[in-house]
C-alpha cells in the first residue's frame, strides 16, 4: 500500500529541514565562535600570567610574599628587618601577609590581623630612606594630632587620627640605619608606641 | 639623577601601561576577529580603533575607579606587573626599564621622521600648491570611464602628465585627479573601477574621525602598537573603497586587473637602500591581499558584528585592568 503525504505534513516537514539545517546550523556556528574567542582570551590570560612569573623566576629581589621574616632574610639577604619584640595579645603572630623587595629598592611590609578576625589591624613597613614607602591598607585619613619626640635616640613622629570608615587609627615613623619605619595600626597610640619602641634595636 | 624612578611616577606608569595595554588589546581584538570570522572591512576597522583609543583612556579610568590600583598589594596579585620587567637586573645599574626607554626613544624616533614631519610637509606644499586639471572631454578615456558612475560624488579632472597619476582631494569641494598618462595605460574598465575606489575615500570620508585618529596616533608618538594598528586601519579603509567600487562597477576584475597593472613586477632590490626595499615589501603586500580579496570575490561580506565588538571591548576593559 502507497503512503500519499498530505501537503500539511510536507509543510510541516520542510520547516523543520528548513529550521534544522538554518537556525541550528547558525546556533552552532556560534557558539563555536564563542568557544574559539573564549580560548583565545584564555591564552592570552595564560601567556600573561607566565610573562608576570619570568623576572620571579631569572632574579630573586622582585617584589613578591613570603611565608615568613627568616625567608626574607635568607633569600634577599637582608641583614636586619626590623619586627616587633612586643605586640598586643589581641594580635595573631606571625603577620599573615609579608611582602618584600629588593628591586628597584629595598622595601619590606608585614600585616598583621587580630586574633578570629581577618581585617588588618596592624601594618609594619621598612623602606629604604628617600624612597616612596609602598601604600598600606592603613590610611590615615585624617589627622588630628601630631606629635614629635625623642624615643631611645630617635626622632619619632606620632600621628593620631582617623582612618577612611572612620575608625581610629594611629601612625608612627623614625629612620633607621639607612630605613623609613611605618607602623600603623587601628587602634589607640599607646599600644602603638610599645609596639615601636620593641623594634628598636638595642645601643651597641 | 635616577631615571629608573619616573617609571614609578604617574606619567612614566601612564606610558607603560598605554604601550602594554596597546598591545594586549591588539591582540584580543586579532583573537576576536580570527575566532568571528569577521570578515566585513568596515567591521574590522571598527575593532581596530579600539587599538588606538582605549589604551589612552584606560589607566586613567582604572585609576579612578581604584586609586589602589597601583600599589603594592594590588601589583602583587595583577596578572601582569610591567614592575617586574622594568626593574629586572640586566647588566650593571641598568634594568629593563633602560631597555624599554631605548625602545621608546626609538619608536618616537622612527614617527617623528617617518610620519609627523613627512605630513606636516605634504600638508604645507599641497596647501601652497593649486591643482591644476581640466574637466575631462568627451570622448576621452576618461569620459568614457565615468559612464555608470555616480556623477555628484566628486568633480573628476585630468592632468596632463605622463606618470601614473590618480587621488582623491576631500574637503568642501571633492575632486579626483587622474593624469593623462593613466588614462592611456589603463583600460576603459580599469579606470573607471580605479576612479570608483576613489569615489569610495570621498564617499566615505571620514575626515574628522580620521583626523582625531591621527592627533591620538600622535599623542602615542612613542608607542609602536599604535604606530602599526594605524597601518592596518589605513589597509582596511582601502578595503572599504574596493567594496565601493565592486559595488558601483559590479565588476571586481576590473579592479583587479587595475591594481595588478599598478604593481607591475618586483622593483629590482639590488638597485634600493634597506628603507626603499621595506617601503616597497609593505606597499606590495597590501595591494597583494587587495588583489587576492577581489580574486576570491563572493560578495560583499556582512557587516555589523555586533556580538565580536562586544566580546571583544569587554575583554580588553577587563584583562587590562588586571594589567599595571
Amino acid at each position: 500500500m502507497l503512503h500519499s503525504y498530505s501537503p500539511r505534513l510536507q509543510l510541516s516537514s520542510s520547516i523543520i529541514l528548513w529550521y534544522d539545517c538554518i537556525v541550528v546550523n547558525a546556533v552552532r556556528t556560534k557558539i563555536l565562535n564563542f568557544i574559539i574567542f573564549g580560548a583565545s582570551m584564555i591564552a592570552v590570560v595564560a601567556g600573561l600570567k607566565a610573562m608576570n612569573w619570568v623576572p620571579s623566576a631569572l632574579q630573586e629581589g622582585l617584589l613578591r610574599r613570603y611565608s615568613s621574616i627568616e625567608e626574607v632574610k635568607e633569600r634577599l639577604k637582608l641583614s636586619r628587618i626590623y619586627a616587633p619584640a612586643y605586640y598586643p595579645q589581641c594580635l595573631k603572630w606571625p603577620p599573615v601577609t609579608i611582602a618584600a623587595q629588593k628591586r628597584p629598592y629595598t622595601a619590606v611590609v608585614m600585616e598583621f590581623v587580630q586574633k578570629e578576625m581577618t581585617d588588618v589591624c596592624l601594618v609594619i613597613s621598612q623602606t629604604e630612606l628617600g624612597r616612596r614607602p609602598p601604600e598600606e591598607k592603613i590610611v590615615l585619613s585624617t589627622v588630628r594630632q601630631s606629635v614629635r619626640y625623642r624615643l631611645k635616640g630617635r626622632d619619632m613622629l606620632l600621628e593620631v587620627g582617623s582612618c577612611k570608615d572612620n575608625a581610629q587609627c594611629s601612625r608612627i615613623s623614625w629612620e633607621e640605619d639607612g630605613y623609613r619605619i611605618v607602623v600603623s595600626s587601628r587602634s589607640t597610640p599607646v599600644d602603638l608606641v610599645r609596639i615601636a619602641e620593641s623594634m628598636i634595636p638595642p645601643a651597641d | 639623577m635616577d631615571v629608573s624612578g619616573f617609571f614609578n611616577t604617574f606619567l612614566g606608569n601612564y606610558i607603560t601601561q598605554v604601550f602594554v595595554h596597546s598591545l594586549i588589546t591588539a591582540l584580543i581584538v586579532d583573537g576576536s576577529i580570527t575566532a568571528w570570522k569577521v570578515e566585513n572591512p568596515e567591521s574590522r576597522l571598527h575593532m581596530r580603533l579600539m587599538v588606538i583609543i582605549l589604551p589612552v583612556l584606560l589607566h586613567p579610568l582604572y585609576q579612578m575607579m581604584n586609586p589602589d590600583r597601583g600599589s603594592v598589594w594590588f601589583r602583587l596579585d595583577a596578572l601582569f606587573d610591567t614592575h617586574r620587567w622594568l626593574y629586572m637586573d640586566l647588566w650593571e645599574g641598568f634594568g629593563g626599564w633602560a631597555v624599554f626607554l631605548l625602545f621608546v626613544l626609538f619608536t618616537s624616533f622612527v614617527f617623528l621622521f617617518q610620519e609627523l614631519i613627512p605630513v606636516l610637509r605634504h600638508s604645507f606644499v599641497s596647501r601652497e600648491a593649486a591643482i591644476v586639471g581640466e574637466p575631462p572631454q568627451e570622448g576621452s578615456p576618461v569620459f568614457l570611464a565615468l559612464n555608470g558612475l555616480p556623477k555628484d560624488k566628486a568633480d573628476v579632472l585630468v592632468v596632463d602628465d605622463n606618470d601614473l597619476v590618480l587621488f582623491s582631494s576631500t574637503g568642501s569641494r571633492p575632486a579626483i585627479i587622474v593624469s593623462t598618462g593613466l588614462a592611456e595605460f589603463l583600460t576603459t574598465d580599469e579606470l573607471r573601477a580605479a576612479i570608483a575606489h576613489e569615489m569610495g575615500h570621498i564617499s566615505a570620508s571620514k575626515r574628522p574621525m580620521l583626523v582625531a585618529l591621527f592627533l591620538l596616533r600622535v599623542f602615542q608618538f612613542y608607542n609602536p602598537v599604535a604606530l602599526m594598528e594605524f597601518r592596518r586601519i589605513v589597509q582596511e579603509e582601502e578595503k572599504i573603497c574596493d567594496d565601493y567600487a565592486v559595488s558601483v562597477t559590479n565588476d571586481p576584475g576590473a579592479l583587479k586587473d587595475a591594481l595588478l597593472k599598478f604593481i607591475g613586477p618586483p622593483d629590482d632590490a639590488a638597485d634600493m637602500g634597506l628603507k626603499e626595499r621595506l617601503v616597497e615589501y609593505s606597499h606590495r603586500a597590501l595591494i597583494e591581499s587587495r588583489i587576492w580579496r577581489l580574486e576570491n570575490w563572493s560578495g560583499n561580506a556582512e557587516r555589523g558584528n555586533r556580538a565580536a565588538f562586544v566580546f571583544a571591548a569587554v575583554a580588553a576593559l577587563v584583562i587590562n585592568y588586571f594589567v599595571v
